[in-house]
């Protein structure tokens, strides 16, 4: 039954439909992508003309009022670091569990992942005070014998994201090898001899295919604890803390399943216009898209829970501190954002229940829209709410960010769309080779020779 | 560089010449001045009392008012970096208050005249030399023929008496006049006791202390730091026994603040309710004085009713506050100050005379003989300003005095000084009246200068240069002696060489020998007590009584009377220094700008919000500022703080806030300014501004913060927490059983493991006290911190974002005052907490925030490198950020030079916060170790608790059983701010305690 069920969904294309298809997305663009990159490098410059303004006159130039000493830059790294999770759970874990579902969009939330973990990685740099001593949190040799606190969540998180860096840039290149291969053969001039270097003497044959398809397992396998362990990390950031509204057990599991419902949100954000662009609606369908939702409706579910449970836990405890932190989050100064952000990922995800939401692609836009921005409040309301209200009440304060907040903020979207937008002009958005494999044998095809 | 200090600067070489100067010629520990010297001499030979790296310390007397407190000012090679209280004076005992803290921001103001200056035909001023300038003066002098006036802002002592001499040589005219001289106090002594000297209040012996409108906490009353001391001790719980304070007044000031009964009555009706208080005293009581029947006849028709039908106070209140105070002796009842004075102040200062007289405290805590100086007056002024104003000054000379800003503007002082012929000023920098003037010749600082003060009887401090002069100024007294020379004439007997030859000579007349002399200059003067003056009741004591003041303006129930406050600016003199103006109010914890406060009724009713600017309109002018929402004032008054609004006084003052005096009219013959006898209207202007407050929220939540107890209770020895079961409010305990039993297990395994391991052997561990009963929020404290630890100002617009850097800082928060219960302050000075298991530590990424030895809280600024999480797990938020380069705008030139060479000045992107003064905690070792002891109990003192005018702050070694500190922590008062956290913080509080009144 399964097979069967299976089989309705694959490609009808033939092999070298596929590569023709994948590879047409490649080389010269239209003024329509150049437009959009233009905008992209754009708004990265924003960002670069914030933070040089950060540099040379400091962080009081964005809108921290203490005792909240973290704001939109964290909130922002999160945010980014959440992104990149469902591209590596599609890429690996789906990988390792066969999902044929993942093979027309693993590549691209692959790439997602690589320049989301890149963006994020800017910012533990942007948000400290003194920038240019970044390197100090790291553990490099040195003459005084000086280690990083390896008690500190923030060096943890330095190995979190370096790790991941590395493994999610790792598995997408070699990911890629034989794409580029199959993109260099059908190319002609300089291009064939650039993606010919790149290809690293990819020739298709059994041997290389067998070391291949072990590599990629191993790395998948390598991938796959990441997606749990990173965001976790990130989440005892604040669960290591004593700051109520931080100080949870809940925030590891809390913050991954976060981090893969922000991460699917921002795949359909991507690919909806993306396979339009570039023409891919037969490799990239509808199929697709169901079940992604299912994955968001998942892990929604499961923050829809973890939302109840900090506010049951809140009230639960007894604690006043907590309660009062809860309270407020709710009913205090910054309503609007606790409401937004339980509204946009608690409720919104709850309309993937109907079959015809999650196949309608108008919606996933617009659903996919209200998750970036209920992700991205989910991280601003836990980290500047908290801290705004936290034990003594003759300090609290609310935050009111400032342009260098949306300045940096609007570098970082800039910063992804443009490495994003390079990357689906110069690579195959689509894996090749996987969706080739996903193609049956020619005699099941039409019903038999 | 080299541009920078083409400026009046400290360039390098002008750097090399202070030490040089102060190596050449300072002796041991004050011996005698840093005399000029002209020549750059290089520590070829080491002088022997200046060790670079070693301060010098010098005895001085503090100017900031008239109290004259005893200074000790620490100089580091050639410069004061900070004043403490000299402990030998008999007025401040070592203790020293946030004005007086903030002196060296006057010193080293970069508002100050650099030299002298003269107005050119075009209006403008050009510098000049002092020849010039002195051939100038003396010249108008010898032309005036006599017709001088002057007006002289300094307290009584050799300057003033030379002043007044030479004044007089001439046939000029003198009135020594500041703001706040406490003329309605003179008067009624006068009229009561037939002595118009105000006495010495000893608030140390009262036992019940009664205040009419007398601010007398609030850094402007008579002797501030005296008088707080004196409260500290009597009102701080000690050993089951402490005073009680009701305060009478439509607003609860700092005063008020500290009161275990505060009672709104109608603004200036306070003479009723203590002449219905003698009253029941004389009534019910025996053993009053024999002639105080003789007041039968006056006090007789005011009944309690009767003053509760003036005054809006309850009879049953008055008559239970009258039979308490008259039960506790001696009692203390006080009157006077500026936000009391409206035009019936002389009618309260009298019944409150004949309250005090009545009770027995006449003599006991009335004092007379002390004679404390105020000066001569506003009607002195006044009766100055007739005769320049009809023309009979050729000549007029202002001195520390700013007439033209503290007098209303209805007062036309401008337009009467201008009638002068020619007007001088010695004026420390451009004020609004040495701007009027055509000559200034800036003083020296009293830090810079050699000089005297004699605030009472029996006191008399001695000031001398501690450092070179920061400018080319020249003290008042040189300049007056050598415009006598070049004059000739009449000044021909002052013949003094120096104004320095002049004042040792006066003083060698009472001492006898240089040894006496150097002697004196060592203990900063010659102490004695005042001889007591004992007064009877004079006749026209009869003629006390209550007539219900006149107010100005609209008299219509939607007009508000208008209270101004003396609040941290003072009169107007303190507007100019960074530390102040960032200080925050300790009412409303307000900083750097004025605000008008609204009884939350009131703003409900006129549908008015925090914030929302509103003008202020009265007969004699308007002004507008943003409401403050404050509970503890009159629904009938709108108060405004006294000092802002100046329109020349350098950078930080001027066009900062409004000046509440432009409400005002002037005199009306009372002889004193009634700040209070206005009625304004007041009209919303639709406009808002965020208040620059350093306050988040008013409530401490049930958090058990600030701690306190009943008297009743703290007498059973109950801990806070007992105490605040009995009141009904359980304990909130956060932790769950099992948690308390992991913490306490935790704690035990960490207690038995630093008996060994490296936190074991001879370390001490640091930890302080702080008695919440003492503890006023006064805020001398923190200008301390300030001062020693290098803290920058932020300004406004980063205190609008909760950017202060106050390593110390006073939350104030409100109790009760809703559902008919009363309004409580409680306030708790707030530092860090060097915490045993400090949260911060673990999470600081580069091992910035680490833990001492010796148990401090340490952090390495230069490792910082400001990712804030230490700030953010902070239960206290006492770690402070550097958002921007604080340090290169809080410190322009030449403030610079007050920067303690200690302690880092901090750089951007770095986290600070208290220290515990680990610099005089290493001091204190590095001596000991030096004189190969041990360290003692009491070694090491921090600047704030060195500054503490309450005595509330002790610190010391937590290991040593027998150290201060340690006993201090074993009060059953003790507890721990956020106890739950397990943090275990180093520093304990003790709880207040108060006297409610029983159901």
């Amino acid at each position: 039954m399964a097979a069967i069920a299976h089989e309705s969904n694959h490609p009808t294309q033939t092999h070298h439909e596929v590569t023709r298809d994948v590879v047409n997305t490649l080389g010269t663009a239209g003024t329509g992508y150049f437009l959009l990159l233009a905008g992209a490098v754009g708004l990265f410059l924003v960002g670069v003309v914030t933070f040089v303004f950060l540099l040379k006159d400091g962080l009081g130039l964005a809108g921290y009022n203490p005792p909240a000493f973290w704001s939109v830059y964290i909130t922002t790294f999160v945010f980014w670091v959440g992104i990149g999770h469902a591209g590596t759970l599609i890429s690996a874990i789906l990988f390792l569990f066969r999902s044929p579902w993942r093979t027309a969009v693993y590549r691209a939330t692959e790439a997602m992942t690589v320049f989301a973990v890149m963006t994020a990685g800017l910012f533990p740099i942007i948000h400290i005070g003194r920038q240019w001593f970044f390197y100090w949190l790291l553990p490099y040799p040195n003459q005084r014998w000086l280690w990083p606190n390896f008690k500190s969540p923030l060096v943890w998180d330095v190995f979190a994201i370096s790790t991941y860096l590395t493994v999610s840039t790792t598995f997408l290149c070699v990911g890629l090898v034989p794409d580029i291969a199959a993109a260099r053969d059908m190319m002609k001039g300089w291009r064939s001899k650039v993606y010919g270097v790149f290809s690293l003497g990819w020739k298709g044959t059994q041997h290389q295919w067998q070391h291949y398809s072990r590599a990629y397992l191993y790395l998948a396998a390598l991938a796959t604890p990441l997606v749990l362990s990173v965001h976790s990390v990130v989440s005892w950031d604040f669960a290591m803390s004593i700051v109520p509204g931080w100080h949870g057990t809940i925030f590891a599991p809390y913050f991954v399943a976060g981090a893969i419902y922000s991460g699917v949100g921002m795949v359909f954000t991507l690919m909806i216009p993306l396979r339009k662009a570039l023409k891919l609606e037969h490799m990239i369908t509808e199929y697709h898209f169901d079940n992604l939702s299912k994955l968001t409706l998942l892990t929604g579910s499961i923050l829809f829970y973890a939302y109840a449970m900090e506010y049951f836990i809140g009230w639960y405890s007894n604690n006043t501190y907590e309660q009062t932190a809860f309270w407020r989050r709710a009913f205090g100064p910054m309503w609007w954002g606790g409401w937004t952000m339980i509204i946009c990922n608690a409720f919104v995800s709850q309309l993937f229940w109907f079959k015809k939401v999650r196949t309608n692609l108008t919606a996933l836009f617009i659903i996919s829209i209200f998750i970036n921005i209920g992700m991205w409040f989910e991280r601003y309301v836990i980290i500047a709410s908290s801290l705004a209200n936290d034990f003594l009440p003759y300090a609290w304060s609310q935050m009111r960010p400032t342009w260098a907040d949306w300045g940096i903020l609007a570098g970082s979207f800039g910063w992804f769309g443009m490495w994003f937008l390079l990357f689906a002009r110069t690579f195959p958005v689509v894996a090749i080779q996987e969706i080739k494999e996903q193609i049956p044998m020619p005699r099941l095809r039409k019903g038999g020779h | 560089m080299s541009n920078e200090s083409a400026r009046e600067g400290l360039d390098r070489r002008r750097f090399l010449k202070v030490v040089g100067i102060g190596g050449a010629g300072a002796a041991v520990v004050s011996g005698c001045s840093t005399a000029q010297v002209e020549k750059l001499v290089p520590y070829m030979v080491q002088s022997e009392d200046q060790v670079p790296g070693v301060p010098t310390w010098y005895a001085s007397t503090c100017t900031e008012c008239a109290a004259g407190c005893g200074l000790h000012v620490k100089t580091r090679e050639g410069r004061a970096i900070k004043l403490e209280g000299n402990p030998a004076h008999p007025v401040n005992a070592g203790a020293l208050c946030a004005h007086g803290q903030s002196a060296l921001q006057g010193l080293y103001n970069p508002g100050r005249l650099q030299g002298p200056m003269a107005r050119q035909a075009d209006g403008s001023f050009t510098a000049v030399t002092w020849d010039e300038a002195i051939a100038t003066l003396a010249a108008k002098l010898q032309a005036a023929g006599g017709k001088l006036a002057v007006i002289s802002g300094a307290g009584r002592g050799t300057f003033t008496d030379l002043f007044q001499g030479w004044t007089a040589a001439q046939g000029g005219k003198f009135a020594r006049y500041s703001a706040f001289s406490f003329e309605p106090l003179r008067a009624a002594n006068q009229m009561t006791f037939g002595t118009p000297e105000v006495p010495h209040y000893d608030l140390a012996r009262a036992r019940y202390i009664l205040s009419f409108g007398a601010d007398f906490l609030d850094g402007s009353w008579l002797s501030p730091v005296e008088t707080q001391r004196g409260f500290a001790e009597s009102h701080g719980y000690r050993d089951g026994a402490m005073a009680k304070h009701v305060m009478f007044a439509p607003r609860m000031s700092l005063t008020g603040m500290n009161a275990d009964e505060w009672h709104p009555p109608r603004p200036g009706s306070e003479a009723a309710i203590a002449l219905a208080m003698a009253n029941v005293l004389l009534t019910e009581r025996g053993g009053n004085p024999a002639d105080a029947n003789a007041l039968r006849g006056v006090l007789g028709p005011w009944t309690p009713e009767r003053a509760q039908e003036e005054s809006g106070v309850g009879a049953e209140i008055i008559r239970r506050v009258a039979r308490e105070f008259a039960s506790a002796s001696p009692g203390l009842a006080l009157a006077g100050g500026a936000s009391g004075q409206h035009r019936s102040a002389v009618q309260t200062a009298a019944a409150v005379n004949l309250l005090n007289y009545v009770a027995g405290s006449v003599g006991q805590t009335v004092r007379f003989g002390a004679d404390l100086d105020t000066g001569d007056g506003y009607g002195a002024l006044l009766a100055l300003l007739e005769t320049v104003d009809r023309g009979e000054a050729q000549v007029a000379i202002v001195h520390e005095a700013n007439p033209a800003y503290t007098l209303p503007r209805t007062a036309g002082f401008a337009a009467k000084f201008a009638k002068a012929g020619f007007k001088v000023s010695t004026s420390l920098v451009l004020d609004e009246t040495a701007a009027l003037c055509d000559l200034l010749l800036p003083n020296h600082h009293a830090l810079e200068r050699w000089d005297d003060s004699r605030p009472r009887r029996g006191v008399q401090g001695l000031m001398q240069p501690v450092m070179e002069p920061v400018f080319k100024t020249m003290a008042t007294g040189d300049v007056l002696l050598k415009v006598a020379q070049k004059a000739g004439g009449a000044l021909a007997q002052f013949t003094a060489p120096s104004y320095e030859a002049h004042l040792k000579a006066q003083w060698l007349k009472q001492l006898g020998t240089d040894a006496a002399w150097r002697q004196a200059l060592a203990n900063g003067g010659v102490y004695g007590d005042a001889p007591a003056a004992p007064v009877r009741l004079a006749a026209s004591a009869a003629g006390a009584g209550f007539t219900a003041p006149a107010f100005d303006g609209d008299a219509s129930p939607e007009a508000f009377y208008l209270l101004p406050t003396a609040s941290v600016y003072g009169d107007g003199r303190f507007a100019n220094r960074p530390w102040l103006l960032e200080l925050s109010d300790p009412v409303t914890r307000i900083t750097w700008h004025s605000w008008a406060e609204l009884n939350p009724e009131t703003a409900k009713r006129l549908d008015v919000r925090e914030g929302e600017i509103v003008q202020l309109t009265s007969p004699h002018g308007t002004v507008e500022a943003p409401v403050y929402i404050f509970p503890g004032l009159h629904p009938e008054v709108v108060a405004v703080p006294l000092g802002l609004g100046h329109t020349s006084y350098g950078d930080w003052a001027t066009g900062r806030g409004v000046n509440p005096l432009d409400l005002l009219g002037a005199s009306d013959g009372q002889g004193f300014l009634p700040y209070l006898a206005t009625r304004v209207t007041l009209t919303k202007t639709g406009r808002y501004k965020q208040v620059a407050k350093t306050e988040g929220t008013t409530r401490q939540l049930g958090r058990g913060i600030a701690d306190a107890m009943t008297f009743a209770q703290a007498k059973q020895g109950m801990t806070p927490a007992l105490a605040a079961a009995a009141e009904g409010h359980a304990h909130h305990e956060v932790n769950t059983e099992r948690e308390v039993e992991a913490i306490e297990g935790f704690d035990a395994a960490q207690r038995e493991a630093r008996r060994h391991g490296e936190y074991a052997n001879d370390h001490p561990m640091w930890g302080m006290v702080i008695d919440l009963a003492r503890c006023t929020g006064c805020s001398s404290c923190i200008t301390a911190c300030y001062a020693e630890n290098n803290i920058p100002f932020v300004g406004e617009a980063d205190i609008l974002r909760g950017r202060e850097m106050t390593w110390m800082r006073i939350e104030r928060y409100w109790e009760g005052g809703e559902d008919g219960e009363p309004l409580e302050a409680r306030v708790v000075p707030m530092l860090c907490q060097h915490c045993d298991n400090a949260p911060c530590e673990p999470v600081c990424p580069v091992y910035a925030a680490y833990h001492t030895h010796d148990g401090l809280n340490g952090q390495v600024y230069n490792r910082c490198v400001g990712t804030r999480y230490c700030a953010n797990n902070c239960p206290y938020k006492v770690r402070y950020y550097n958002w921007y380069a604080y340090t290169k705008t809080a410190f322009p030139e030449p403030l610079n030079l007050q920067l303690n060479p200690e302690v880092t000045v901090r750089a951007r992107g770095v986290m600070e916060k208290c220290t515990f003064c680990v610099q005089r905690i290493r001091a204190a070792q590095h001596t000991a170790r030096l004189e190969d002891r041990t360290l003692r109990d009491g070694d090491v003192v921090t600047a704030c608790a060195q500054a503490c005018p309450s005595g509330a702050i002790v610190f010391g070694n937590m290991k040593d059983p027998a150290s201060r500190v340690t006993q201090a922590q074993g009060n059953h008062r003790g507890y721990h701010i956020l106890e739950d956290l397990n943090v275990r913080p180093a520093v304990t509080y003790l709880a207040k305690v108060l006297h409610r009144v029983e159901a």
